[in-house]
């Protein structure tokens, strides 16, 4: 299904991002990122998590510096070049963003939209091909019998597998996900994230992941990226992250707010 | 007893003004259009003797109507499709979150208000003294009153959508077009089919009006028939657009509240 094993790889230089009303989001950076590596980003809220990976695909303009991906400019203004990108960069939110009314399948197809003629999607004329891509991705997340359902009606853990499918579709070489379990509950939290290690062992999608929850960090993450103030504060092993490591992204000591299960807080 | 605070003191300066003010505007408006009570009063013989020539209504004159009521109905449907149609693009240049950039988004404010302002009947003389008197210059003048009515209305609901979709389809590598008809209206479809039908309403009536001067329809027979006259049958006209208009207003209204 994915034939981008061997790209996905990213990096920013000497990046920075101003926002209009003056919060750094992001200063310094420089930060390499390979192909198919599974990347989690911690941070306390506002360390600017999600800036970093919006500048991935775009969605957030950098002030100065560069971010390459696969050793190409991501285009700092709309256009042809920017969709060619964000075609190979799929996205999971926080909020699942799916259109409620639709089918789960028409919601996966969006995935879709960048890869077939602009009438086609726009008349609903969807290729054979775009939507086996579809489907197939709905069996990677395993709600194929979903396909039909109205995106409403489905929990929120099987909305975001709805998304991480949409994001699929796109056979994509970089998987951004942005706090995806922070609306779920514990239960289901840790079947998404299987879901997104799963995905990215299987298909060798480089994947970036924002999470608030420090053991889901340690558990689930191969390379550990903290951020404070918008500045890379820490960049190793999840194998070998210290509780101090963590003391010093937070810049504070952590709580059991801090992470997902009660028996990890001390 | 409870101490009460002592009164403060009316304002009467104010309120004597105000008033004086009041009875002189309608003294001078009623000048103005030569309205005095009296001849009101001597008058109301006349009125009297027209409610009787209208009285009972000629129901033989009702199968005549048939065909001219279907021509207003048809002129409301073409208005109301025509600008259904129109108000797509309208609504969403309109609407500041999802518009081409600032200046497109304002001219295309302005233009939609500048339609609205102008009354229907003034769109009919329009089109009338383009393509004739009749039933096309009454749907053209419609279709431009639909097109002000529901991108009015429906570029406020795009206003408040959630910007999250958008953003998804965006991030996919989705086109403007794409972001818009794949993230943004599907929030606002309802409210797109329950304005519609609003228009479809307030045409129906319109193109009634309309035919007063001239646009086809029953409002052509209702002005005829009164030319000549013939009283007994103005009540049945009346009577029956009495009737059709409750009977639309009640199921379009019916399917609007299922839809909200």
């Amino acid at each position: 299904m994915n034939n981008n094993a061997s790209a996905g790889a990213i990096r920013f230089t000497d990046a920075n991002i101003v926002y209009p009303n003056g919060t750094v989001g992001m200063k310094d950076l420089n930060l390499e990122i390979k192909p198919g590596e599974f990347v989690v980003v911690v941070g306390s809220s506002g360390a600017g998590k999600s800036t970093l990976l919006r500048a991935v695909n775009g969605l957030n303009r950098l002030t100065s510096g560069a971010v390459e991906v696969d050793g190409q400019a991501v285009p700092q203004k709309e256009g042809r070049e920017l969709r060619l990108l964000r075609k190979r960069v799929g996205m999971i939110f926080q909020d699942f963003r799916l259109v409620k009314r639709l089918t789960v399948l028409s919601n996966v197809l969006i995935g879709r939209l960048a890869h077939v003629p602009g009438w086609r999607a726009m008349l609903n004329l969807w290729p054979a091909h775009d939507k086996e891509v579809a489907m197939k991705a709905l069996e990677r997340v395993g709600i194929t019998e979903k396909a039909w359902v109205k995106a409403s009606q489905l929990s929120g853990g099987q909305q975001q597998r709805v998304g991480i499918a949409r994001a699929l579709a796109q056979e994509p070489a970089i998987i951004l996900a942005d706090e995806p379990v922070a609306s779920l509950d514990p239960v289901t939290t840790h079947q998404i994230m299987k879901d997104l290690v799963r995905i990215n062992r299987e298909l060798g999608i480089t994947t970036l992941v924002n999470l608030h929850f420090l053991d889901l960090a340690r558990q689930y993450g191969q390379r550990i990226i903290g951020l404070r103030f918008g500045e890379l504060v820490y960049d190793g092993s999840a194998a070998t992250v210290t509780d101090d490591d963590f003391r010093d992204i937070y810049g504070r000591d952590f709580t059991e707010d801090d992470v997902l299960s009660e028996d990890e807080a001390r | 007893m409870a101490v009460m605070p002592p009164k403060p003191a009316r304002n009467w300066p104010l309120l004597g003004g105000t008033v004086a003010f009041l009875v002189a505007m309608t003294w001078w408006s009623a000048n103005g259009i030569g309205f005095s009570l009296s001849e009101l009063f001597c008058n109301l013989g006349a009125g009297g003797r027209l409610l009787s020539e209208s009285w009972p209504p000629d129901f033989s004159f009702l199968p005549r109507l048939v065909g001219p009521f279907m021509e207003t109905i048809n002129i409301a449907i073409i208005g109301t499709v025509v600008g259904g149609i129109l108000a797509i693009p309208m609504s969403v240049l309109a609407a500041r979150n999802l518009s081409l950039g600032r200046i497109i988004w304002f001219a295309d404010r302005n233009f939609m208000n500048v339609l609205r302002t102008l009354p229907d009947l003034f769109w009919a003389m329009l089109f009338a003294s383009a393509v004739g008197f009749g039933p096309i210059a009454g749907a053209l003048a419609l279709s431009v009153f639909s097109t002000a009515v529901i991108s009015k209305l429906w570029s406020e609901s795009l206003e408040s959508i959630d910007m999250g979709m958008p953003e998804a389809v965006r991030a996919c590598g989705g086109t403007w077009l794409q972001m818009v008809q794949f993230g943004a209206i599907p929030q606002a479809l309802q409210h797109y089919v329950s304005y519609s039908l609003y228009a479809f309403e307030l045409n129906v009536r319109s193109a009634m009006v309309l035919g007063l001067v001239g646009a086809g329809g029953i409002g052509m027979i209702l002005e005829t028939q009164r030319s000549i006259f013939e009283y007994e049958r103005v009540t049945m006209i009346i009577l029956s657009v009495l009737v059709a208009v409750l009977i639309i207003e009640q199921i379009s209204e019916s399917i609007r509240k299922r839809l909200a």
